[in-house]
């Protein structure tokens, strides 16, 4: 399954880059997110994060389809 | 009835106040203004008023209008003598009808002291010394003979603005919580539309660091406080404006306060603290919130509106304690352009809203990644086990100690029931410590999922202790008195 991936903040500064099309067999955003965790090292801890699957927020548990475009959203409190 | 009007015939306070009578009005209130026979230590023994009438009229209505809008009256109206007056004569006679007289006095004196500030009426003084001479009215010494007036015809002239918006952005009351990058931003663009009258919140003082992406203060401003400068600044561009600089730290107290006087919050802050402050108080107080965080080259806007039922801020982001994870603008370096279009998106939303335009945002954020010129919406609907829901519902009973400290094995010992309260996927991510928990979601836990015992003390457990908290003091409130928070959460446990 390939999909599309999109990094904001701290997650873009650790992987080194914007845009990621992964080839993966991980099911939910939660494995895809532990697999590319160990890969970038991403500090931060999902439970600290929020995903969107396809432009809407979403369940981590969400069943992943090829072509999905995720998006893991760091907060940011910035002003 | 016009709301403004000028007369050459005397004033009758009785017959003017007339056609303000409604059965619903059960406070009145009058001004009137007379001539003295002294000014500035010179004997006067009367007056001649003249005026640039079609415009005074236009704006002493707009006045008039505002003010009754503004502190909810019911009506009101104005009339200013022109031509010769003798000493005694009433020159200006300002009337108020409300529910009631609070409003009807604090109505009556923006009236009169705007109609004092803003309108360009002159009067020529006769003196007892057989000498006379044209005085101009505050307005005048105020701006200057001849200066122009803020002109916002350019905005006017859009047709969703019009005269009836622009009055509506003179009667509107906002609230800016911050006024670093995104602050400037925002304050510039709210105080060029007319926004009449903006509240300024921010403790800190300027630092040469700032000046960057905070183009409201200057160099010789460093050491001041924001709010401060910020609004003498603002002043001297738009005299139009009742601006109000507030340099207390921005708490819980403060923010029901000032949140609740407000039409809109907009939340310029730099720390996740401060940002669910202001989303709780515009959730309890059902005002409209825009919020916006920048990092680096990048930033996140969403717009809160209990006043439409939707999604908040805890809805996405079930916890305030995650600063220090992430990096601010000193640790992560910023581009004066990012406060700078985020800040300006929110104005855009903040005028959207006052005005009724169409595309407001709700229930959705906007991620902004200017180095892409990217621009995306998040379907960020309501979160039915929001957190918020604490909020929503007005538990507001911080003055219960709820919270214990213990290790959590101790607990287990000493018999507590202990109930893990977090979402499973942050269970998955980071296991209890203990066994023989239960597991219970905060949503299904607001939705009565939790059985509670009377005689077993029972220990609710999230990752930092504030949704442990929040759940307890909402058992506690439906009568569940044996219910504890584990303080801290799990972060404060030993590893």
């Amino acid at each position: 399954m390939r999909v599309n991936l999109r990094y904001y903040a701290l997650l873009r500064e650790q992987a080194g880059r914007q845009l990621e099309i992964v080839d993966t067999a991980a099911a939910t955003p939660a494995a895809l997110y532990a697999e590319l965790a160990a890969r970038h090292g991403f500090r931060l801890p999902a439970s600290q994060l929020r995903v969107a699957v396809n432009a809407a927020f979403c369940d981590w548990q969400r069943p992943l389809e090829d072509g999905d475009e995720i998006v893991f959203i760091p907060p940011v409190a910035g002003g | 009835m016009n709301a403004f009007e000028f007369s050459t015939a005397p004033i009758d306070g009785t017959a003017l106040a007339a056609p303000l009578a409604r059965p619903a009005a059960g406070g009145f209130a009058a001004f009137e203004g007379r001539v003295r026979d002294l000014n500035e230590g010179r004997r006067v023994t009367a007056l001649d008023y003249e005026a640039f009438e079609s415009l005074a009229t236009a704006e002493g209505a707009r006045i008039v209008e505002a003010a009754v809008a503004r502190h909810g009256a019911i009506a009101g109206r104005c009339v200013h003598r022109l031509g010769p007056l003798a000493v005694g004569d009433v020159a200006i006679w300002v009337g108020v009808a409300a529910a009631h007289r609070a409003e009807a006095f604090a109505a009556c004196r923006e009236i009169i002291d705007a109609i004092k500030h803003r309108l360009p009426i002159w009067k020529k003084e006769h003196y007892a010394d057989g000498d006379s001479g044209w005085v101009n009215c505050e307005h005048a010494a105020a701006q200057g003979a001849g200066a122009a007036a803020f002109d916002y015809s350019r905005q006017r002239t859009l047709p969703e603005v019009g005269d009836a918006g622009q009055a509506r952005l003179a009667a509107a009351r906002v609230l800016v919580v911050g006024a670093g990058g995104l602050g400037c931003a925002v304050l510039a663009s709210l105080a060029g539309a007319g926004v009449g009258e903006i509240t300024i919140v921010d403790h800190d003082v300027i630092d040469a660091s700032n000046l960057h992406r905070q183009p409201l203060y200057a160099l010789a401003d460093v050491g001041r406080r924001k709010a401060e400068a910020a609004a003498m600044r603002l002043a001297a561009y738009n005299p139009e404006l009742s601006l109000r600089p507030v340099t207390r730290r921005f708490d819980a107290a403060l923010a029901a306060e000032l949140v609740a006087a407000a039409d809109v919050v907009v939340d310029c802050t730099d720390n996740f603290a401060t940002k669910f402050l202001v989303n709780d108080a515009a959730m309890r107080a059902g005002v409209p919130a825009v919020l916006a965080s920048i990092y680096q080259y990048e930033g996140q806007l969403q717009v809160v509106r209990p006043d439409r039922d939707g999604s908040c801020l805890r809805c996405q982001w079930p916890e305030p304690t995650r600063d220090g994870l992430v990096g601010n603008c000193a640790e992560a370096g910023v581009l004066g352009p990012v406060p700078a279009v985020l800040g300006q998106m929110q104005a855009m939303e903040v005028l959207k809203l006052l005005l009724d335009l169409p595309g407001q945002l709700e229930n959705e954020i906007v991620l902004v990644d200017l180095l892409a010129q990217d621009t995306r919406h998040l379907a960020a609907p309501r979160n039915p086990g929001c957190a918020g829901r604490c909020v929503r519902f007005g538990a507001a009973t911080a003055a219960i100690d709820v919270d214990v400290t213990l290790p959590l094995e101790a607990a287990a010992a000493a018999g507590y029931r202990i109930v893990d309260i977090r979402e499973p996927m942050e269970c998955e991510f980071e296991p209890m410590p203990v066994s023989g928990h239960e597991a219970v979601p905060l949503g299904r836990l607001l939705d009565g999922g939790l059985q509670v015992e009377g005689s077993r003390p029972c220990l609710l457990v999230c990752a930092h202790g504030v949704r442990s908290r929040a759940a307890a003091e909402f058992l506690r409130a439906r009568g569940h008195a044996n219910v504890w928070s584990l303080r801290g959460g799990l972060a404060a446990q030993a590893p």
